[in-house]
C-alpha cells in the first residue's frame, strides 16, 4: 500500500544525521527519466520512469525521492512502486524525511530488496498534486474561455545525479498561449515534449511555465463529510454533506441565461453536472439540500455500480458554490463481518463523488450500534482521529459510539478501503424490540388503570346514591318486566287449558306462575328496602308498583278461575267472554299505570 | 344516549322493551368520553364495558371510527408529499417554518426577543411580538419532544405533518361538539365529514404550515368545552374552556371569531329568558380567565380591553352582571322597591353608557377614524390578495359538495328541537355563513359547522330510514335550564335523554313507511356520501395539493417534468451572493426569499409597512434612472423578479404590475400614474401598442430583457409572450445600472444586479467634522439600541 502525505515529521527528524550520510555515501544514479505531465485536468499528476542504479559502493536499502519546495504544499497523493518484468507493479512503502540544506520534502523509498552494487532497478513514482494550475486571467466573462498557468520544473528534482531526461506535458486543448522553450521542445497538437536532457546534476530546477487554454472542470470538494451509520438489522445508511465548488477562473459580469442556452461555447467552463458512481448494491438513493430534493438528477443502475447524474441546481461557474447531501442505504451483509462477538466492517473511507476529484477537507463519521466496545480503526493512509462522540437516534437510551476522522487533500488515489472492528453482544440486538414492547405494555396498562380506577378530585355522595339508586331501578325494571312476561306466559297457559281441558297442565302453571311470582315479589320488596335505606323516594312508586301489581295478579288468578269455570260449563261461553274482556281491560289499564310509574322511575 | 336502535338487538328475541340496555349503554358511553371527569364521576358502579357487552361493541365502534377517520383525514393530505416531497408550500408557511426553525434552533427566549434584520431592510421586524407563536411553539415543541425520545426528525418533516395530525384532532373535536349537540351517531358522521372536506384540506395539506391548520381544531375544541360547561355550569369546563382560547389566541387571528360568538350566544340566551346560573358562572369565568389569558400573547397585548371587537364580549359581560344581580334582588325586594331600583339602575347604566360614548369620541372613535384613513390607502394592498376576495357560489359547492345543501336541514333540526347549545350552533352557522360569504378565506370557519349540522341531518334521516323503526326514539329534547334547577351534574344529561318505550307504543305504525321507500332513501343517500368521498379526493388531489414552490407539467405521454425555477434562484442566491445582500422584489416574494434564500429582503408577505411597498413599487413601475436612485437609497444589491412569459406561467410579476402601479400611485401619486400605463384605450398591453410608459419602466425592462432575441416556437416571432399571447413590444432593452446576475432555466425568475456606481461623487462641501463619540462601542450594544429604537 501506499503511503500519502499526512504523515509528519517527528519521528523522521531523528534519523536526520543518519540519511545525510546515506544520501551522500550510497552513490545511486538516475539512469534514466521519462516524466510525464498530465495537465489535462483541473490536477497535476506527474509520473516519472526513473531506472536507478547503484554506482556506490555497497548495497542500498532505500533511496530518496524529493518534491520541489514550492510544489510540495499542494502534493495529494504520492506513490512509487517497481517495474518488474510482469505486468504487476510492486508498490512501495513510503517514508518522508528531509535532508539538511536543501529546500523541499523528501520521502524514503524501502527497496523490496537491497539494490547489489551496479544492479539497476526500474521504478515508477506517481505524485498528484492540487491546486497547482492557476487561472489567468483569473477573472473572465461568460464568453471566454479559461486560461490557466502551470509553473513545474523541467528536470526531474531529485537528490541523485540523472543521465538522462525526458519530459512530456500533456494539455488540456491545442490553444497554448505560451510555454517555456528550455531546449528546443517540440509540441504536437496538446502534447509538448522537453529533452533529452543530458547528465543533470542532482537537485537541479529551471522554472517551466505553461499558459494554456484548460476548460475542464475545476471542481473541488472544500468539504466533505461522510456519515456511515451501521445498522445490525441489516442496513448501512451512507450520507454524504457536500460543498462543491468552481475554483477556476471567476465569472465577471452578467450571467446571461440566453447566450447559455442558445450558444454552444458559452460558459463553456461551467459546469451543468457531472457522475456520481455508487456501490452497485446502493439503495434508496437521495439527492438533497437545505430546501429540498434536486429535482434535476437522474439514477441509472448498472451491473456493478449505481450512476447518478449529478445536477446542481444551477450550472456553476467560476466562483459559484453549491451545497448537497446525498445518501444512500446499502444491505450490511456485503460490508459487515461477523465472528462471535466480533465484527468486522469494511468499507470505502472516502467514495467516489466525480473523476479526477479534489477533497479539500474530508470528516468520516462512524457510528456504530449501541453497545460496540473496543473500536479500532485501520485506515490505508494516516488519518487524524478526532475525539469520539456519541449519537442518539432512534431508540437510543445510552447512545452509538460514532468514530470521527478527517483528513485534508485527498484525490481519486484515496478511494481505499478502511476497516473498524469492535465487539458487540448479541443480546442487545433484543433492547430495542424490547423497548417497543415495554412501552406499548406501558401505554395499555396506563389506560386500563385509568378506566378502572377512580381519580376524581371529590367524591360525590349524592352521585353515588344516585348511580346505586341507578343500578337498583334498573334490577327492578328487570323484575316487573319479567312478573309481566310470566303474566303472558300464564295466558298462554290459560288458552291453551281452554283448549286441551287439562286441569293438571293447569294447575302445574299457576302453582309455577304463584312460586316465580313470590320470588319476584320478594326480591323487589328487597330493593325496594334498598331503595329506601338509599333514602330515594323511587321507593315509594315501587312500592305502588307492587300494589297494583298484586292486583293484575289477582285480575290473573281471576282470568285462570273464570277459565276453569268455563271448561267445567259453569259459565256461558258469552258471560265469560264479557268477563274476559272487562278482565283484560283491568289488566291493560294496570300495566299502563305501571308503564308510567316505571317511565317515572 | 340515541343509539340504542343499533344496541337492542342482542335482545330482540324477548320482545319486552329493554330499559336496562338503554341505562348500560348510557352509563358505558360516559365511561369512554376523553375526559376525566366523566370517567371518575362514574367509575364504581360495577358495569364494565367489555365486548360481551353492547357498550363494550359501541365503543370500539366509536373508536375504530374516530381512528379511521384520523387515518383518511391523514392520507388525504399527503397527495403533496407523495406526488413532490416534503417540503413547505407556498409563502407564509415558509415564514412560519423559518420562524419554528429559529424557535427549535435559538430556544423560545430568544424567539419571543427575536428581531429579524433580515426583514423589510432597513427597518427590520420583531417577530416574537408580531406573530401569533401558536404555530411555531407547538412544531417546536413536538420537535423538542420527539427529540428528546431520540427520534431524530427534522425539524422540516414536523411543521410539514402538523396541519394533517392536527386534522385528526379537529375531527375528533368535532365530534365530541357534535355528540354535545345532538348524539354520538351524528358525532361520529361529523368527525367523518370534516376529516376529508376540502373546505378545510384547501388550508391543511401535508406542507401547508399555517395558522389555519392547528386554529381550527383550537376553535372546535373552544366550541366544544364551551358548550359542555353552558350545559355543566362547572368552573373545571370553564377553565378548560379558557386554555382552549387561550391556545386560540395564540394561534390565529380568527381568535375574533370566538370572543365575538360567545358573547352572542350569551345574549341571545338572555333574550330567550334562558337565563341559568350554568350560563352566569360559565361566561362569567370564561370571560375573565380568558381576557387575562389572551393578554399574555405579546401580538394581542392590551387589544382586549381596548379595540372595538373585543368590547362586545366586554358589554355582554356587564349586561350578565346586571341580569344575574336583578334576579338576585327580585328574590329579595317587593315589587315596588324592586321598580325603583331597575329605575335607578337604568338610568345609571345610561349615564354611565354616556360617559364612555364621551371617552370613546375622543379615542376609540379618533381610532377607529384614523383606521379607516388608513384602510382606505390599504385598499390597493388589501384588494391585490385573491384570497380577500368574495366567495362565489361555485366555490361554496366546490369546497362543501352535497353538505352545503344538507346542512340547513341539519341547522332546522337543531331548531325545532331547540336547547342552549342548539342555540349556540345556529348562530355559529348564521355568523360562519355571513363571514364565508364575504372573504374567500373564511370558508374555513364555515366547513366545521356545515359538517357538524349535515351531520345531524344525515343521521336524523338514517334514523328515520335506516334504523328498525320501533325502536326509533325521539331526538333528545331535554330542557338544560328546568335540569338546572334539580343537580348540577354533567351525568344528569345524558340520563335526561334516555327516554323509555311503552310496550304499548310498539304496537303503534311510525309513519307508513314501507321497507321498499326505506331502501331507496338509505340507497340515495349512501350515493350522496359516496359521491362526496369521490368528490372530496377529486378536489384535493387536483386543486389542493399543489406546493406552488415546485410546479409540475405533464407531456403528451404522461411523463412529469418539474419545473423547479424557483428553489433553483432561491438556492443560487443562498450560496452565490454575499451574506448580507438585500434583495429587492415584490412582497410575494418576500418569505420565500428570506426562507429559502436566505437573504434580506425589503418587504415580505407581511405587509405592514405600506409606504414601505409603495416605495418598492414605485421602483418597479419608475424608468431605470429612477429606480436606480431608489434603489440606491435602499441599498439594493439584487432585484428579483418573476417572469412566466418563456413557460406561460400566469402567476408572475408583469400580470401583478398593476398592483405595483396602484399601491405606488397611493403614496406617490405625483411620480406614477396608473393611467400612463394604459393605452390611450384604456388597455394594459405589452405589446408595440403598450404606452411607453410600461414600455420603458424598470419591471418591463427586467422582464424581457434578452427576451427579443428569443424564438420559442417556429410558428412565433421572437419576443413571443406565452403568457399574454403578444410579440413584446421593446425588443431592444438596454440596461444601464444593472446587470443580469442569473436567470433560471425556464427563464422564471431573473435575477439582477445593481451595479455600484462607477466613482465617487466629488464632495461638493467640506467634510463635516463630527465628535467622536464613544457611545456604542460594541456591536451588541448598537444592537439593543437599535431594537429599543423601532
Amino acid at each position: 500500500m501506499n503511503r500519502g502525505t499526512g504523515f509528519r515529521l517527528p519521528s523522521c527528524l531523528l534519523r536526520l544525521a543518519w540519511l545525510l550520510c546515506a544520501v551522500r555515501a550510497d552513490g545511486l544514479v538516475n539512469e534514466e527519466v521519462r516524466r510525464t505531465l498530465d495537465l489535462s485536468t483541473h490536477l497535476a499528476k506527474v509520473s516519472a520512469e526513473v531506472l536507478v542504479a547503484n554506482h556506490g559502493a555497497s548495497a542500498v536499502q532505500s533511496f530518496t525521492l524529493a518534491l520541489e519546495s514550492d510544489l510540495a504544499p499542494h502534493l495529494a497523493y504520492i506513490g512509487a512502486s517497481v517495474k518488474g518484468d510482469e505486468e504487476e507493479d510492486n508498490s512501495l512503502a513510503l517514508k518522508e524525511t528531509s535532508i539538511q540544506g536543501r529546500s523541499g520534502t523528501f520521502f524514503q523509498v524501502q527497496l523490496p530488496s537491497a539494490l547489489a552494487v551496479g544492479e539497476k532497478l526500474r521504478v515508477k513514482v506517481e505524485t498528484v498534486f492540487t491546486h497547482v494550475l492557476h487561472p489567468f486571467p483569473s477573472h473572465i466573462t461568460q464568453a471566454e474561455k479559461q486560461l490557466v498557468v502551470f509553473q513545474g520544473n523541467h528536470y526531474l528534482y531529485s537528490p541523485y545525479p540523472t543521465r538522462s531526461q525526458t519530459t512530456r506535458v500533456r494539455l488540456a486543448s491545442k490553444t497554448v498561449e505560451s510555454y517555456t522553450k528550455l531546449g528546443n521542445p517540440s509540441k504536437n497538437d496538446e502534447v509538448i515534449e522537453y529533452g533529452p536532457f543530458k547528465d543533470v546534476p542532482a537537485f537541479s530546477q529551471d522554472a517551466m511555465k505553461i499558459h494554456y487554454e484548460n476548460n475542464s472542470p475545476f471542481l473541488t470538494i472544500s468539504s466533505i463529510t461522510r456519515t456511515i451509520e451501521v445498522s445490525h438489522w441489516g442496513n448501512i445508511a451512507v450520507e454524504e454533506t457536500i460543498d462543491l465548488r468552481h475554483t477556476g477562473a471567476v465569472l465577471k459580469g452578467p450571467f446571461s441565461r440566453y447566450d447559455y442556452q442558445r450558444q454552444a461555447d458559452s460558459g463553456i467552463s461551467s459546469v451543468k453536472s457531472f457522475k456520481t458512481i455508487l456501490p452497485a448494491s446502493a439503495q434508496d438513493v437521495y439527492y438533497r439540500d437545505e430546501i429540498g430534493n434536486i429535482s434535476t438528477s437522474h439514477l441509472q443502475v448498472l451491473e456493478d455500480s449505481v450512476e447518478v447524474e449529478v445536477r446542481p441546481r444551477f450550472p456553476l461557474f467560476g466562483g459559484w458554490k453549491t451545497h448537497y447531501i446525498i445518501g444512500y442505504n446499502l444491505p450490511s451483509y456485503e460490508y459487515l463481518y461477523t465472528l462471535g462477538d466480533q465484527y468486522a466492517l469494511k468499507m470505502r473511507l472516502v467514495d467516489h463523488v466525480y473523476d479526477d476529484q479534489v477533497i479539500d477537507q474530508l470528516t468520516v463519521k462512524l457510528i456504530l450500534p449501541e453497545g460496540a466496545r473496543n473500536v479500532h480503526l485501520e485506515t490505508p493512509y494516516p488519518i487524524v482521529r478526532g475525539p469520539d462522540q456519541l449519537h442518539y437516534t432512534y431508540l437510543d437510551t445510552f447512545g452509538r459510539p460514532v468514530l470521527v476522522a478527517t483528513k485534508k487533500n485527498l484525490v481519486e488515489h484515496h478511494i481505499q478501503d478502511m476497516v473498524v472492528h469492535y465487539t458487540f453482544n448479541k443480546i442487545l440486538m433484543m433492547q430495542e424490540p424490547l423497548l417497543v414492547v415495554g412501552a406499548f405494555y406501558i401505554l395499555f396498562f396506563t389506560v386500563i388503570v385509568y378506566v378502572r380506577l377512580d381519580f376524581s378530585i371529590t367524591k360525590d355522595p349524592a352521585a353515588e346514591v344516585r348511580m346505586k339508586v341507578a343500578s337498583i331501578t334498573e334490577q327492578v325494571l328487570t323484575l316487573v318486566n319479567k312478573r309481566l312476561g310470566l303474566y303472558r306466559h300464564m295466558d298462554d297457559a290459560v288458552n291453551r287449558y281452554k283448549q286441551s281441558r287439562d286441569s293438571g297442565t293447569l294447575n302445574s302453571a299457576r302453582k309455577t306462575l304463584e312460586a316465580e311470582h313470590r320470588a319476584l315479589t320478594n326480591d323487589i320488596t328487597a330493593l325496594q328496602a334498598r331503595l329506601k335505606a338509599e333514602g330515594s323516594d323511587l321507593a315509594e312508586k315501587v312500592g305502588e308498583v307492587q300494589k297494583l301489581d298484586g292486583q293484575v295478579k289477582d285480575l290473573v288468578c281471576q282470568s285462570c278461575q273464570e277459565s276453569e269455570r268455563l271448561v267445567a260449563g259453569k259459565v256461558k261461553k258469552e258471560t265469560y267472554i264479557t268477563s274476559e274482556k272487562t278482565l283484560a281491560g283491568k289488566r291493560q289499564e294496570l300495566i299502563a299505570r305501571i308503564d308510567g310509574l316505571l317511565d317515572a322511575l | 344516549q340515541n343509539l340504542s336502535f343499533q344496541l337492542n338487538y342482542p335482545h330482540e328475541s324477548s320482545a319486552s322493551f329493554s330499559p336496562n340496555m338503554a341505562e348500560h349503554h348510557t352509563v358505558s358511553e360516559c365511561k369512554h368520553k376523553a375526559n376525566p371527569n366523566a370517567g371518575g364521576s362514574l367509575s364504581g358502579n360495577g358495569l364494565s364495558g367489555g365486548l360481551t357487552q353492547p357498550a363494550g361493541w359501541q365503543s370500539l365502534l366509536s373508536f375504530t371510527i374516530l381512528f379511521l377517520a384520523w387515518l383518511a383525514g391523514f392520507s388525504s393530505r399527503l397527495f403533496a408529499v407523495i406526488r413532490f416531497e416534503s417540503i413547505i408550500h407556498e409563502f407564509d408557511p415558509w415564514f412560519n417554518y423559518r420562524s419554528t426553525h429559529h424557535l427549535s434552533t435559538n430556544g423560545f427566549y430568544e424567539f419571543l426577543n427575536w428581531f429579524d434584520e433580515r426583514a423589510w431592510y432597513p427597518l427590520g421586524r420583531i417577530v416574537g411580538g408580531t406573530v401569533y407563536p401558536g404555530l411555531m411553539v407547538t412544531a417546536g415543541l413536538i420537535h423538542y419532544l420527539l427529540n428528546l425520545l431520540h427520534v431524530t426528525v427534522h425539524i422540516r418533516d414536523v411543521c410539514v405533518f402538523l396541519a394533517p395530525v392536527f386534522s385528526g384532532l379537529t375531527a375528533i373535536s368535532t365530534f365530541l361538539l357534535t355528540r354535545e349537540l345532538w348524539n354520538q351517531s351524528a358525532g361520529l358522521l361529523a368527525a367523518c365529514f370534516i376529516a376529508i372536506v376540502p373546505g378545510y384540506i384547501s388550508r391543511s395539506v401535508a406542507g401547508s404550515f399555517d395558522n389555519e391548520g392547528i386554529a381550527i381544531f383550537a376553535l372546535q375544541f373552544t366550541y366544544y368545552l364551551w358548550v359542555k360547561s353552558v350545559k355543566t355550569g362547572s368552573v373545571f369546563w370553564t377553565i378548560g374552556c379558557c386554555l382552549s382560547y387561550f391556545y386560540m389566541v395564540s394561534a390565529w387571528g380568527g381568535y375574533v371569531f370566538i370572543i365575538n360568538l360567545i358573547p352572542l350566544h350569551v345574549f341571545v340566551l338572555l333574550l330567550m329568558q334562558r337565563y341559568s346560573r350554568r350560563l352566569y358562572i360559565a361566561y362569567s369565568t370564561f370571560y375573565i380567565v380568558g381576557l387575562v389569558l389572551s393578554m399574555q400573547i405579546p401580538f394581542v397585548g392590551f387589544q382586549p380591553i381596548r379595540t372595538s371587537e373585543h368590547m362586545a364580549a366586554a358589554g355582554v359581560f356587564a349586561l350578565l352582571q346586571a341580569y344575574a344581580f336583578l334576579q338576585y334582588l327580585k328574590d329579595r325586594l317587593t315589587k315596588q322597591e324592586f321598580q325603583t331600583l331597575f329605575f335607578l339602575g337604568v338610568s345609571l347604566a345610561a349615564g354611565v353608557v354616556f360617559l364612555t360614548v364621551i371617552y370613546l369620541t375622543y379615542t376609540e372613535l379618533g381610532c377607529l377614524y384614523l383606521y379607516s384613513v388608513y384602510a382606505k390607502i390599504h385598499i390597493p394592498i388589501i384588494a391585490s390578495v385573491s384570497e380577500h376576495q368574495p366567495t362565489t357560489w361555485v366555490s361554496f359547492f366546490f369546497d362543501l359538495h352535497i353538505l352545503v345543501c344538507t346542512f340547513p336541514a341539519g341547522l332546522w333540526f337543531c331548531i325545532k328541537n331547540v336547547n342552549d347549545e342548539r342555540v349556540f350552533v345556529a348562530l355559529y352557522a348564521i355568523s360562519a355563513v355571513y363571514f364565508a360569504g364575504v372573504m374567500v378565506r373564511l370558508m374555513l370557519t364555515l366547513t366545521p359547522v356545515v359538517c357538524m349540522l349535515s351531520a345531524i341531518a344525515f343521521s336524523s334521516v338514517f334514523e328515520h330510514y335506516l334504523g328498525d323503526d320501533t325502536k326509533r326514539e325521539n331526538p333528545p329534547a331535554e330542557d338544560s335550564s328546568d335540569e338546572d334547577d334539580k343537580r348540577n351534574s354533567g351525568n344528569l344529561y345524558d340520563k335526561a335523554g334516555k327516554v323509555r318505550k311503552h310496550v304499548s307504543e310498539q304496537d303503534k305504525p311510525e309513519e307508513g313507511l314501507g321497507p321498499n321507500i326505506k331502501s331507496i332513501v338509505t340507497m340515495l343517500m349512501l350515493m350522496l356520501l359516496m359521491m362526496f368521498a369521490v368528490h372530496c379526493t377529486w378536489v384535493t388531489s387536483n386543486a389542493y395539493s399543489s406546493p406552488s414552490v415546485v410546479l409540475a407539467s405533464y407531456n403528451h405521454d404522461g411523463s412529469r417534468n418539474i419545473l423547479d425555477d424557483f428553489r433553483e434562484a432561491y438556492y443560487w442566491l443562498r450560496q452565490n451572493t454575499d451574506e448580507h445582500a438585500r434583495v429587492m422584489s415584490w412582497w410575494d416574494y418576500g418569505y420565500q426569499i428570506a426562507g429559502m434564500a436566505n437573504r434580506t429582503t425589503l418587504v415580505d408577505n407581511n405587509t405592514w409597512n405600506n409606504s414601505h411597498i409603495a416605495l418598492v413599487g414605485k421602483a418597479m413601475s419608475s424608468n431605470e434612472s429612477a429606480a436606480y436612485e431608489i434603489m440606491k437609497s435602499l441599498d439594493v444589491d439584487y432585484v428579483l423578479i418573476i417572469f412566466g412569459g418563456v413557460i406561460g406561467y400566469s402567476g408572475d410579476d408583469i400580470n401583478k404590475f398593476l398592483w405595483m402601479v396602484r399601491i405606488a400611485e397611493g403614496e406617490h401619486p405625483k411620480d406614477i400614474r396608473e393611467s400612463d400605463y394604459f393605452t390611450p384605450q384604456g388597455e394594459f398591453r405589452v405589446d408595440k401598442a403598450g404606452s411607453p410608459t410600461l414600455l420603458n419602466c424598470l419591471m418591463y425592462k427586467m422582464s424581457y430583457y434578452r427576451f427579443g432575441e428569443m424564438q420559442l416556437d417556429f410558428r412565433t416571432p421572437p419576443g413571443f409572450d406565452r403568457t399574454r399571447n403578444a410579440e413584446i413590444g421593446n425588443k431592444d432593452i438596454r440596461l444601464k445600472h444593472l446587470e443580469e446576475a442569473f436567470t433560471s432555466e425556464h427563464w422564471l425568475v431573473r435575477i439582477y444586479r445593481v451595479k455600484k456606481q462607477e466613482n465617487r461623487q466629488p464632495l461638493e462641501h467640506k467634510l463635516r467634522s463630527v465628535l467622536a463619540k464613544q457611545k456604542y462601542t460594541s456591536k451588541k450594544k448598537g444592537k439593543k439600541l437599535n431594537k429599543k429604537s423601532v
